[in-house]
């Protein structure tokens, strides 16, 4: 039964993104829809399978789905139903507007369901060579999307994409290598000596020599792909360039697919090596990329990179509290992943249609949208206050754990350095979203007409945010729970 | 065929310093079309290895592996960006940011600074019957030319070019430490590096239609 699920989970936008390469336009967003569904359907059953058994299994354990690897499943499926649904909106008006060719769309299609497939064939796998497949896959695909429209900054953003990304993960296939060549020693060549889950059960006996230098290349070829200063330089290019929908899905999940690979090496090493190496270099990562970020959110003149940079400062904050470890901290880290997700989503779809609307991604041009377009412009301003953390958002409750959290666990001046890092940063985001919904809005290029479905899935990912700020339902903590759990293994 | 052990690691040896060489060599050279030659027979001489410890080692998936190679990176991807040249203006390397004599030097230090600083036997030392020590520092000074050339260099092809002596590297790399990867993994990464080849080569066509031509010097517009 599982084995079936798995198949449709992938094989569903597989095919379907086959299907609608060729065609344009009703056509290809039904056939879309329908591959999505059907993978939705079996992603959100398997994952509703991992509760009760705490674990789902398939094809003799080469796929293997634990409370983490269900989060992520999930949350890459609410995702990608927040960008397949802004999409028709989104893709019509750009092809009215000239700046993609009708026979793109089917091309747009086909790709955002094959990225949905590599994104969603991460979490699956227990064989980490197969996770950097997957990984390397959704890098590939994605830089597709990215530079589907042909200007020259996108063909700029795609191409820096494609070169940084492959290098980086080419480390981080290094570091899979090195992991294999520690674990070949004591298990032989048998085809599950890369599975992470065999590999934790046996650290102890892995040559610590390799696992270190395996975990530091996994820290700079996943964290690459996390967007971790110094290997960030091209995410807010390309978070920036692409497509908003697929902009959504780079900085919902995308960074949190990488996230996922390199929690995995960081259990590992912490089985292998105890908690200190690996946690020492996480932390001090992630409060280096909060620091970088900040200064760019500042002076940042571009609406996009905007959100892009302070993806960077959000990831950040997640590789310090994974470092921080201790039961306060990962409770935040589980359910900030979340949080961002569907809240930095929101703002690119909000962020996407004020740049149609206004014809412009600048700061500088983007001004009055409360008048000129309450709602997009609504979801915005209360989106990016949400994200800065302002009570009472769920990021305040998570951002404040991971604080807190890091200071119980001794970890004092760098949750001190980076509570004052989080509280810049939500200035510099108020001040920049204070003029782009107050400020005097100039003559738009068009306006556009208010539908349901957008204010709808604008403002429901942010209802959400809000109400698990204040309250988390039974299942949902009982989850978390499960999935901190997971992160402190061996470690708390 | 009956190749002993000590053969397959004389031979990989061999292989692997042969590789290293020609490394250095591309690292050399502003002739894009010469660079992309000296790839393949990288790739060649890698699946010539692989091939050798295969039959050492009576396994039939090294064996596979080797043709794989062979056909992937010696073949098939040499071949594609031969065809992507023909159809670029440009096919010098014209001023990358630092020089081919220069760079030849780089490639150089590097080869010895990892010889010097690699140390298989620290890291367990080798696995099995075939004991080469000279393969893993080679492929980390492999890795790490590959990584030179694609920061020093402007044109979009040479920067694949050096993508793929990275990932020569990372083959050599995968090998000398655990005889390659399982078997799935490896199809898995050689699909996704022939994937990688024709994205690479989708973006050098539109950067060919839009700039007119494949620098990146046109590439320098997203800032802050």
């Amino acid at each position: 039964m599982t084995e079936l699920i798995v198949a449709v989970l992938l094989l569903a936008p597989l095919i379907g993104g086959l299907v609608a390469w060729p065609q344009r336009g009703r056509r290809v967003e039904l056939v879309a829809i329908v591959a999505f569904c059907m993978t939705a359907a079996a992603g959100l059953g398997l994952a509703a399978t991992v509760p009760g058994a705490g674990r789902a299994t398939a094809f003799g354990g080469g796929v293997s789905v634990d409370a983490l690897g269900a989060y992520v499943l999930v949350l890459t499926i609410v995702v990608a139903a927040l960008a397949l649904w802004a999409s028709p909106r989104y893709i019509r008006h750009e092809i009215a507007s000239g700046d993609l060719r009708p026979s793109d769309e089917g091309h747009y299609y086909a790709l955002l369901l094959w990225f949905v497939a590599t994104l969603i064939a991460v979490p699956l796998v227990d064989n980490l060579g197969l996770l950097w497949v997957a990984i390397e896959a959704t890098t590939i695909v994605s830089a597709l999307l990215v530079g589907i429209n042909r200007s020259p900054d996108a063909i700029e953003a795609a191409w820096k994409y494609l070169i940084l990304g492959t290098i980086g993960v080419g480390f981080a296939l290094l570091a899979t290598l090195l992991a294999y060549a520690s674990s070949v020693r004591v298990l032989g060549e048998s085809s599950d000596a890369l599975n992470w889950t065999r590999l934790i059960s046996i650290a102890p006996q892995l040559n610590p020599n390799l696992l270190r230098l395996s975990f530091i290349f996994a820290l700079a070829g996943y964290g690459t792909k996390v967007g971790l200063v110094p290997f960030h330089t091209w995410l807010p290019d390309a978070h920036s360039q692409a497509p908003s929908p697929v902009s959504a899905l780079l900085s919902g999940v995308s960074l949190v697919a990488a996230l996922y690979a390199l929690i995995r090496f960081h259990l590992v090493a912490v089985a292998g090596l105890g908690i200190a190496f690996s946690s020492t270099l996480l932390v001090a990562f992630g409060l280096l990329s909060m620091a970088v970020a900040l200064p760019f959110m500042i002076r940042q003149e571009d609406l996009k990179r905007l959100l892009a940079y302070s993806s960077i400062e959000h990831m950040g904050l997640l590789v310090m509290g994974v470092g921080f470890g201790g039961p306060l901290a990962l409770l935040g880290v589980a359910l900030h992943i979340g949080l961002h997700a569907i809240t930095k989503a929101t703002l690119f779809l909000s962020a996407g249609e004020l740049a149609q609307l206004y014809g412009s991604r600048r700061l500088s041009a983007i001004r009055g949208t409360l008048h000129a377009a309450p709602v997009a412009g609504g979801a915005l301003g209360s989106g990016i206050l949400l994200l800065g953390g302002l009570p009472p958002s769920g990021i305040f409750v998570t951002e404040f754990a991971i604080i807190v959290g890091g200071v119980t666990r001794g970890y004092w001046w760098a949750a001190g350095i980076a509570a004052l890092l989080l509280a810049l940063c939500f200035v510099a985001l108020a001040v920049h979203g204070s003029r782009i919904v107050w400020g005097h809005s100039g003559p738009l290029s068009q306006s556009r007409h208010i539908d349901v479905g957008m204010a709808l899935r604008l403002a429901a990912p942010l209802a959400v945010v809000v109400v698990l700020g204040l309250w988390t339902p039974g299942p949902v903590s009982a989850a978390l729970d499960s999935i901190r759990a997971i992160l402190g293994a061996t470690g708390v | 065929m009956n190749i002993t052990a000590i053969d397959a690691a004389r031979l990989l040896d061999t292989c692997s310093t042969c590789i290293v060489l020609i490394g250095v060599l591309i690292a050399g050279t502003r002739n894009i079309g010469r660079a992309i030659w000296l790839v393949a027979a990288q790739a060649i001489l890698l699946s010539v290895a692989v091939a050798g410890v295969g039959l050492a080692t009576h396994s039939g998936h090294l064996l596979v592996g080797s043709l794989v190679t062979l056909a992937s990176r010696g073949i098939v991807v040499p071949l594609a960006l031969g065809y992507i040249l023909r159809q670029s203006p440009v096919r010098q390397e014209r001023n990358p940011y630092i020089g081919p004599r220069l760079s030849l030097i780089a490639a150089i230090v590097i080869v010895f600074v990892s010889a010097m600083a690699v140390d298989s036997s620290a890291l367990g030392g080798s696995l099995g019957s075939v004991n080469a020590p000279h393969a893993l520092p080679v492929s980390v000074a492999e890795v790490l030319t590959g990584l030179m050339i694609v920061m020093t260099r402007r044109k979009g092809l040479s920067i694949v070019v050096g993508l793929l002596v990275f990932e020569n590297g990372l083959a050599l790399a995968a090998f000398s430490l655990t005889y390659g990867m399982p078997f799935v993994v490896e199809l898995g990464a050689t699909f996704d590096l022939l994937m990688v080849v024709v994205v690479v080569g989708v973006y050098a066509r539109r950067m060919l239609t839009v700039f007119g031509s494949m620098s990146t010097d046109h590439l320098r517009n997203l800032r802050g």
